[in-house]
């Protein structure tokens, strides 16, 4: 990884490129383009491979030429896996969408006001945001209790949105602070009101920056451990929490983890490459 | 920028509680119920359960005082193994993986044939679920069955038992964590590009300017407001990185690579002393409070020098 | 659903009993009762549990089995259990948090058939008032397991010098890649350094081979890593890995999934670790020496003059917080088990755990030499002493120990002393806390 990053460097002199012919840029820009996917590719691959491997050659991948897809029937067959997908669907929607709902309101009042209101509600985020996990889930799963709902959509989407709101308010601010807002001033000028510039002229020129936020949060949330953990049981199944549960106090299955992520990594590569199509395109309409 | 921003921050009629006032307090509202009940609530609990007599398996709930924090601000484990690991592990992290994203989010912000492809692959380490890439680089890495080594053998070199010495352990977690964060650097960044205006960038185009010139002049100064907080909040998080680490070497060997996470983690919760976890935990959010805090302004000012 | 309201209304109160959800008003007393199992997905636990749903659906009682993952398992039901929730009718218990739970858990001396389990392995369960606080579910024991094809039985080592010895022939005439493989890293110390300490007749406190916590609090949790018994036995592991290199090098880094992939795949003579892999050693599926492996007693260090062993056991329990007549009928179901001849020996067919009813050995040793084998290996050796010690701060012992013996064990052989010397103080006070 390193070494691609030495090569990524910007070239000093323009003279290097200059001495290749244009043809010899655009191969060599490519076989760059080609070794850095390949980095970023090779523990992925490396995981359909072993996913692909009998349980006897989980370990040993490269030794061996038996490939099956019986793993992924041993992984499919599993109680409660489909519904775990299912659950893990929903929740990861639905948590982007909320997130993203109550926080590009609030990272637009940290970007466009000032005074002690706006200062003190970025203090609170920012110090909430450097507060480890390790000492709030523990109390997070007795809060869920008390309120009853532990176990269910609320108890485990609520701590989500909760999460994502300190780091989302804080980047929407970063990208409302980097859209100038003399559009804005206009429009009001123009009789509109406050909320109609927002929604109007300020969101629509986020919407780059809410789609990459939103794909982020859709992706965590999907594969997020600590909290399904902590926070659901067996009435709502999640998917990482099938997952965790091939690991045991002798050991883990392996073979099942590995074919139950490959599975899981369907759905998010849907998510991840139409969801950055049609998002930007629904938003813009 | 900051004339206009004054004036739509401008009160349209003075009062306590006014429009402007109603309409900032109505922005942050669903924000501010979600914190209170699911953050606030539970980190309060948290830093009180920090001040007492408080082990998982049996809550006395008596109150100590400061005894759990001087036990950790004394502790040799904690001030010479723990925090110079977390501080080189968050600034490498931090650094590389904000550079090679920076240049992957340049490379995607061209059009070429297989644009989309490219970042499609370069988004698949956000895809997998962190603890399974962990544990599968876990098993890259080890000196019997790993194909790092069986790759570096086939070409005549020797393999290295990697996750039994500290250094190389060091290395492998770390390239883990960048692995698994310039994708997100990328997304980011190559969304600030996105919404940069045109016209600039046209000017420069009609000026004849390099391309090094643009990205140096123009395209940074420009991405500055989210780089600098997406620098931020990278640097918040990995202080508190665990899932990777713990997954990889847990700390090991022998304590060497214990990241503060994992320090928090084991007094907490296999140690079972909830309360000396949760202190641990609150010195550390103290620490990374002040110090991306300092990385923030000093960020600021560099780039403003530097425009 | 269990809001008071609902009670007044007929049409729902029977549906709610019809799902169970009734067992907490007091005048569901005929209404199907309804049991929790919180437990950790494992084949040997789904086959106790079997054993358990046999009986609660000829009992009309509903059965729930509510899976946990491992790495939050103990986490998350020690919280429920303090805050006296009654989420659990039946939950795992587990040695590791024997002590831990003694205040929560119900107590089991009352349960049918408790008198036919083995008596040893139970110490870490009882309670304050000496009563008992599990009901056994299989034994854990750390098993030597040797390849029959590689060893005959009278070559198994007896000694570490012999097992350092076979293994290097073994190595040297190109039958097997390494000698020995186990476990070594944090909560996997009982796969190398401990099985060595005990088969050398040493231990982690003074007085040694106590176990009485008054006794050992007199002692002030005294160390004995730096005593010479012990710095061998460290000597011993570094030698293996860097002398004799009859252990991979990366070993002190190996949880069990690496060691036990490693002799599945064929690349080691001998391992060390808890019986209950048998069956997944013998899985076609999973392993390439299915068939080629045998059991045997421990090999002995120079101190020891009987090879020793170590028997502990996974149980079940039942939470305090649970209601009293959903308490009586999880003691029902436990003591059905403990009962099930036919399941027991069903266990242990299909995943090589041994039973907790001792009185069934006798018949599956009659008909299965595999079982006879680990009779001989493991339950005729007299073990010298627990495989772990049983106070709360155990498990910080435990990191404690692991942290100092694998820093020594990553270091110059020269400086393995000094190592354990400095490490002994953090052993006493992760003890004292």
């Amino acid at each position: 990884m390193t070494a691609a990053s030495l090569e990524l460097v910007p070239p000093p002199r323009k003279g290097f490129f200059a001495a290749l012919a244009p043809g010899g840029v655009k191969v060599l820009f490519a076989l760059l383009a080609v070794g850095i996917a390949f980095l970023f590719a090779f523990p992925v691959l490396w995981l359909v491979l072993t996913s692909l491997r009998p349980p006897s050659g989980v370990y040993f991948v490269h030794r061996g030429t038996e490939f099956t897809f019986h793993n992924y029937a041993e992984a499919l067959a599993q109680p409660n896996m489909l519904r775990a997908f299912f659950n893990s669907f929903a929740i990861s929607t639905l948590a982007t969408v909320l997130s993203l709902g109550v926080t590009v309101t609030s990272g637009y009042m940290l970007s466009r006001f000032r005074g002690p209101v706006p200062n003190a509600w970025f203090s609170v985020i920012y110090v909430l945001r450097c507060v480890p996990y390790i000492s709030w889930v523990l109390p997070l799963f007795f809060v869920t209790r008390q309120m009853g709902i532990f176990d269910t959509y609320w108890g485990l989407l609520l701590p989500h949105v909760a999460v994502h709101i300190c780091f989302f308010s804080w980047i929407m601010k970063g990208f409302f602070d980097g859209i100038d807002p003399s559009m804005e001033y206009a429009a009001l000028i123009d009789g509109c009101t406050r909320w109609g510039a927002f929604f109007r002229v300020a969101l629509p020129s986020a919407v780059p920056g809410l789609t990459a936020l939103a794909i982020l949060c859709w992706l965590y949330t999907w594969n997020e451990f600590l909290f399904a953990l902590m926070l659901t049981s067996h009435k709502t199944p999640i998917l990482t929490v099938v997952m965790a549960q091939f690991v045991h106090e002798l050991g883990m299955e392996w073979h099942l983890m590995s074919a139950t992520a490959l599975m899981a990594l369907v759905p998010a590569l849907i998510v991840t490459v139409f969801g950055q199509k049609y998002v930007i395109r629904g938003l813009r309409v | 920028m900051t004339i206009s921003e004054a004036e739509l921050d401008r009160p349209r009629k003075p009062s306590l509680f006014g429009e402007r006032q109603r309409f900032m307090l109505l922005l942050i509202l669903p924000a501010a119920f979600g914190l209170a009940f699911f953050q606030i609530l539970p980190i309060l609990t948290g830093a009180n359960a920090s001040f007492r007599d408080w082990s998982l398996h049996d809550p006395k709930m008596t109150w100590v005082g400061l005894k759990h924090y001087f036990y950790v601000l004394s502790d040799d484990g904690f001030l010479k193994v723990v925090l110079p690991n977390t501080l080189v592990f968050m600034a490498v992290s931090v650094a590389v993986s904000l550079l090679l994203g920076l240049c992957l989010a340049a490379i995607l912000n061209r059009k070429f044939a297989g644009r989309a492809v490219l970042q499609t692959i370069l988004l698949l380490p956000l895809m997998v679920a962190p603890v399974v890439a962990a544990i599968m680089i876990r098993w890259m890495f080890n000196d019997q069955f790993g194909v790092v080594n069986a790759a570096l053998e086939a070409v005549g070199l020797s393999g290295q038992p990697w996750l039994a010495q500290r250094w190389s352990a060091f290395a492998v977690i770390l390239m883990a964590d960048i692995w698994l964060w310039t994708p997100w650097f990328a997304l980011l960044l190559l969304a600030g590009l996105q919404s940069l205006p045109r016209e600039p960038f046209e000017a420069a185009a009609i000026d004849g300017a390099s391309p090094w010139r643009v990205f140096r002049f123009l395209t940074l100064p420009m991405l500055r407001p989210v780089m600098v907080v997406c620098i931020a909040i990278r640097a918040i998080d990995a202080f508190r990185t665990f899932d990777i680490v713990w997954t990889i070497s847990a700390g090991g060997p022998a304590r060497s690579t214990e990241l503060f996470s994992i320090y928090a983690y084991n007094e907490a919760f296999q140690a079972m002393n909830f309360a000396r976890g949760s202190a641990a935990a609150m010195i550390g959010a103290a620490i990374i409070v002040v110090l991306a805090m300092v990385i923030f302004r000093v960020l600021n000012r560099w780039v403003e020098v530097s425009k | 659903m269990k809001s008071p309201f609902h009670a007044t209304r007929r049409g729902l109160l029977s549906a709610a009993a019809a799902l169970g959800l009734a067992a907490a008003l007091p005048f569901a007393a005929q209404a199907q009762i309804e049991l929790k199992v919180g437990y950790m997905k494992h084949p040997i636990q789904d086959a106790s549990l079997d054993m358990m749903e046999k009986w609660a659906k000829a009992n009309n009682v509903t059965f729930t089995r509510v899976p946990m993952a491992y790495n939050v398992f103990m986490e998350k039901v020690t919280a429920t259990l303090t805050s006296g929730n009654d989420q659990f009718d039946i939950i795992w218990h587990n040695d590791d948090w024997g002590q831990l739970w003694e205040k929560w858990v119900e107590t089991t001396d009352d349960v049918k058939g408790i008198e036919n389990v083995d008596k040893w392995p139970l110490l870490a369960f009882w309670n304050a008032q000496n009563k008992l606080t599990v009901v056994p579910m299989v034994h854990t024991v750390g098993t030597f397991f040797y390849r029959t094809d590689l060893v005959k039985p009278e070559e198994v080592p007896k000694t570490f010098a012999e097992l350092v010895s076979v293994s290097q022939r073994l190595q040297k005439e190109g039958k097997v890649k390494w000698g020995y493989v186990g476990g070594m890293s944090m909560n996997n110390t009982w796969f190398a350094q401990w099985w060595t300490m005990w088969a050398n007749n040493c231990d982690i406190f003074h007085p040694m081979l106590e176990r009485d916590n008054a006794k050992l609090k007199a002692a002030g949790f005294k160390p004995a890593i730096t005593e010479p018994c012990h710095r061998e036995i460290v000597e011993f592991w570094w030698d293996a890995i860097n002398t004799h290199k009859i252990s991979p090098p990366g070993m002190t880094a190996y949880g069990r999934n690496e060691a036990n992939a490693l002799f599945m795949a064929g690349e080691a003579a001998f391992t060390l670790v808890d019986s209950t892999h048998y069956g997944e050693f013998n899985d076609p599926a999973r392993s390439k020496i299915v068939g080629k492996i045998g059991m045997a007693p421990f090999p002995m260090g120079p101190r020891l003059k009987q090879p020793t062993s170590w028997n502990e056991i996974w149980g079940w329990g039942i939470p305090k917080g649970s209601p009293p007549e959903k308490k009586k009928v999880a003691k029902e179901m436990l003591a059905a088990m403990l009962a099930d001849e036919a399941g027991q020996i069903e266990m242990w067919k299909k995943t090589g755990g041994p039973p907790p009813n001792i009185k069934v050995w006798p018949k599956i040793a009659a008909t299965d030499p595999m079982f006879k084998q680990l009779l001989h290996a493991v339950f005729e050796q007299k073990p010298i002493t627990h495989s772990a010690y049983y106070f709360a701060e155990w498990p910080a012992v435990h990191k404690a120990y692991s942290d100092v013996v694998i820093k020594a064990l990553s270091g110059k052989r020269e400086d393995i002393a000094k190592t354990l010397e400095e490490g002994a103080p953090s052993l006493t006070k992760a003890a004292m806390n």
